[in-house]
């Protein structure tokens, strides 16, 4: 049995802020059967974590690392024949456990404020003058000026700004 | 016929032999292609969209201003780029508060939104703007007598309301049909629309689940076609279904998988007669024996 005794009962409304009413969902398991993360071990279930959401179980999905293993492809999305935006949610669920526990932080945004990129696009020069191209793509590696006012913008989002000791110069 | 080309991260910096072969391609069939200076990450799912959604929409945007000044659309080949990118977008035009906090946020770089331009993914802009006649006329190595599968990317089909433009969106043609182009039969099989599974975090966060996934799609395509090679379009799949071969060779002790896999540009780009070791250099499954086979060389 499921234990209901902590539960936070506004949970679905912290959650469903920014995708679609999870209130809708009537677990039918085509969101599950057609996601390849639910091949996963542990599987990704989105159709659970839905059920975690409406019934508060707020530790529950503190620790629950599986919305980490969806791959983006939204197959989801297309088949959920209640709307209920399965990938949204997922999204909005790994956005939740990032603000309530910042190791849920993927290091991939320090590495975007740092240069611009989830790649070092500034060391493969080698590698691009052998095919031929510019050694430094004209992307904002190649203007540190404007890296400055990249970083500039980020430091005015929540996220950079209540977490600053992640983001280096 | 004129498009900001999108580089995103991984293309070029993994694979910029993709980034050469779409640079030499596509103005060569009268798409120019103009650069996006300053751009950045598109940013990927899972990085700003899994933590801050408004900071990950103006990272979005970011990229939109360049284009948006230039006026032109952006391309590109990645299918996680095209999809956060037309995911934002729709966001950004349908929730005014949203595209007000971003605007702000881009302001003191002198910078905005207003969602004049659209997002292209180059499937899209091949097919649709190029043509498949153009191409079957500007090649000097057509593909005869080869057998190939595609792989269509994933982000480029759902949501089809949002980054579709295939049609049926469950019954996609387009890509089979720029490989037809090029004078190749396709074979379709079993698990032909399966997503490669390379995106996100399914590989980091379960290699074992993610590669049995892989090997799946694979041992169909082993048993049910005759295929020499495997075209995709997308960075992701590129990488993937070449390093999953390689994985499932090492699992079984032989070398028994070995398609080599193709971007379509860099397919093109060999059959349009431009230099291999530019264009179609760095893979981990060998494609010289069959670019020698196309090229007569
Ligand atoms: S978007 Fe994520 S949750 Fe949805 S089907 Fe794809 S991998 Fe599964
Ligand atoms: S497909 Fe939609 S309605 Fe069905 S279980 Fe998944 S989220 Fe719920």
């Amino acid at each position: 049995m499921t234990d209901l005794t902590n539960i936070n009962t506004a949970l679905w409304r912290e959650i469903t802020e920014s995708c679609g009413d999870i209130r809708k969902c009537f677990n039918c398991n085509t969101c599950v059967a057609g996601c390849p993360a639910a091949e996963g071990s542990p599987p990704l279930l989105i159709r659970n974590l839905v059920r975690k959401v409406l019934l508060g179980l707020e530790e529950a999905l503190l620790e629950d690392e599986t919305p980490w293993l969806c791959v983006t492809c939204s197959a989801c999305e297309e088949m959920c024949p209640m709307g209920v935006h399965p990938f949204e949610v997922c999204l909005a669920i790994r956005r939740w456990q990032s603000r309530n526990d910042e190791t849920f932080i993927p290091a991939a945004i320090s590495e975007i404020f740092e240069t611009g990129h989830t790649q070092a696009l500034g060391q493969v020069r080698e590698k691009r003058r052998a095919v031929g191209l510019d050694e430094v793509p004209p992307t904002i590696v190649k203007f540190p000026e404007l890296l400055e006012k990249f970083r500039e913008m980020l430091r005015n989002t929540d996220i950079v700004r209540d977490n600053e000791y992640m983001f280096k110069d | 016929m004129k498009y900001g080309f999108f580089l995103g991260c991984n293309v070029p910096a993994v694979r910029p032999d993709v980034e050469r072969a779409i640079r030499l391609t596509m103005p060569a069939l009268g798409a120019e292609l103009v650069d996006l200076e300053g751009s950045v990450c598109c940013p990927a799912f899972g990085a700003f969209p899994s933590a801050d959604e408004t900071a990950g929409l103006a990272v979005s945007a970011w990229n939109f201003s360049i284009a948006e000044e230039m006026g032109v659309d952006l391309v590109t080949e990645c299918g996680s780029c095209y999809s956060s990118l037309r995911i934002a977008r729709k966001k950004l035009l349908e929730d005014g508060e949203k595209r007000e906090a971003v605007n702000r946020l881009l302001k003191p770089a002198g910078k905005s939104f207003s969602g004049t331009v659209a997002v292209r993914h180059i499937i899209d802009v091949l097919y649709n703007d190029v043509g498949t006649e153009t191409i079957r006329g500007a090649l000097k190595f057509p593909l005869e007598g080869v057998n190939a599968t595609v792989q269509y990317p994933c982000h480029t089909l759902f949501p089809s309301e949002i980054v579709g433009f295939d049609s049926p969106p469950g019954r996609p043609r387009m890509l089979q049909e720029l490989v037809e182009a090029l004078g190749a039969t396709v074979q379709t099989y079993s698990r032909e629309l399966q997503c490669c599974g390379g995106a996100g975090g399914f590989t980091k966060g379960s290699f074992a689940g993610a590669s049995e996934f892989a090997f799946k799609k694979l041992d169909a395509m082993k048993k049910e076609t005759d295929a020499e090679l495997i075209v995709v379009s997308c960075i992701t799949c590129l990488e993937h279904m070449d390093r999953m071969q390689n994985e499932m060779n090492k699992k079984n002790g032989d070398s028994a998988c070995a398609f080599p896999v193709f971007d379509y540009n860099q397919l093109l780009a060999v059959c349009m007669g431009f230099d291999p070791s530019q264009v179609a250099s760095i893979s981990t499954i060998p494609r010289d024996g069959l670019i020698a086979r196309i090229t007569r060389s």
